[in-house]
């Protein structure tokens, strides 16, 4: 721990992207948008959906507070923010096909298909030339096949401020619906 | 300083980026990569064109034509590849060139008043004056014009 405290500290330290060492292979699923692939870790979505199949139980958002989330979907209980991965990614509009329904978070995600799942021997980090929102996106860099794959980083779909942008204007959306059910 | 300190201090990588020729300090670079694929993905820095994989890492490609100008082809293109600093870190970057190197000694001059923050100082080669790249400032001192781009690569 102090010897890599100490490393970045120093002006000369050559962080050139190098995979990190001693992580373990992990699955993950890879996925297209826009004719992008992506991979995320398999453990980290719990269900893959058909856009067809949740269209009776999504539900529109009336006045999108963010352009990339415009449903919400009910599982086990829980509503899920549905984000569309093409935007979140400034990608050109595409017509998903299926949706990723994240485990550890109140989030799904849009996407057009998925390609199959890969183990990966592990996840570079992303070069520090990198400064934008990538940080937030990438978990890293994946290398497999001759192709460098970004790794997404669940929580990056939305942040936290966003969540609860989000949650408010939902709070409000049910608030006026019951008011106008009893005016009715 | 030794006279092989002083060797490296005066040497200089001349290369050509679209039209124009500039200077990189030799003591930066770290080699001259063939024209190896350039994988892309989408991100919001600008004046970055994606990552190479050269030796084991992941290099970023540093996108100069927005500043420097002219478009240099994109078949045949090397990676002139090199040390720069981000922040307190250093970490490799590869810039597209055509492939056409020499190397050439001489003393940097300073910049002029007015220079831009990539610009380390002057060459004098034969009759020319080149720019002598400062690859650390490039992409900060730049992001304003290369916002726009920025968001073109992402594309």
């Amino acid at each position: 721990m102090t010897t890599a405290t100490k490393s970045a500290a120093e002006p000369h330290a050559d962080s050139s992207a190098k995979p990190r060492r001693g992580r373990c292979p992990e699955t993950v699923v890879l996925f297209i948008v826009a004719n992008q692939m992506f991979a995320v870790a398999a453990d980290s979505v719990h269900e893959i959906r058909s856009t067809d199949s949740i269209a009776g139980t999504a539900n529109e958002i009336e006045n999108p507070e963010l352009p990339k989330v415009r449903h919400t979907i009910d599982r086990s209980g829980r509503t899920y923010y549905v984000v569309n991965a093409g935007m979140h990614f400034g990608l050109p509009v595409t017509r998903p096909a299926l949706v990723l329904i994240l485990r550890q978070f109140r989030a799904a995600v849009l996407v057009d298909r998925i390609d199959r799942m890969a183990e990966i021997p592990g996840v570079y980090p992303l070069p520090l030339a990198f400064t934008g929102d990538e940080r937030r996106w990438y978990r890293g860099l994946a290398y497999l096949d001759d192709s460098v794959i970004p790794v997404v980083e669940p929580t990056g779909f939305l942040t936290p401020q966003e969540f609860q942008r989000l949650d408010g204007a939902q709070k409000e959306a049910a608030r006026r619906e019951a008011e106008a059910a009893v005016q009715a | 300083m030794n006279i092989a300190e002083a060797a490296k201090e005066n040497s200089f990588v001349l290369l050509r980026i679209g039209h124009r020729r500039v200077a990189l300090p030799a003591g930066q670079v770290s080699e001259l990569a063939p024209p190896v694929r350039l994988h892309t993905f989408p991100h919001t820095t600008p004046l970055l064109a994606g990552v190479i994989v050269r030796r084991g890492r992941v290099v970023p490609v540093i996108d100069t034509e927005p500043v420097l100008g002219g478009k240099s082809p994109m078949s045949h293109r090397f990676y002139l590849i090199a040390h720069r600093r981000v922040g307190k870190a250093s970490e490799l970057g590869a810039i597209p060139v055509n492939g056409e190197c020499e190397l050439a000694s001489g003393e940097m001059q300073p910049p002029a008043m007015n220079s831009p923050a990539y610009v380390a100082g002057t060459l004098a080669v034969g009759e020319d004056s080149l720019d002598v790249l400062n690859l650390d400032a490039f992409s900060i001192a730049n992001s304003a014009a290369g916002e726009s781009h920025g968001a073109e690569a992402s594309r």
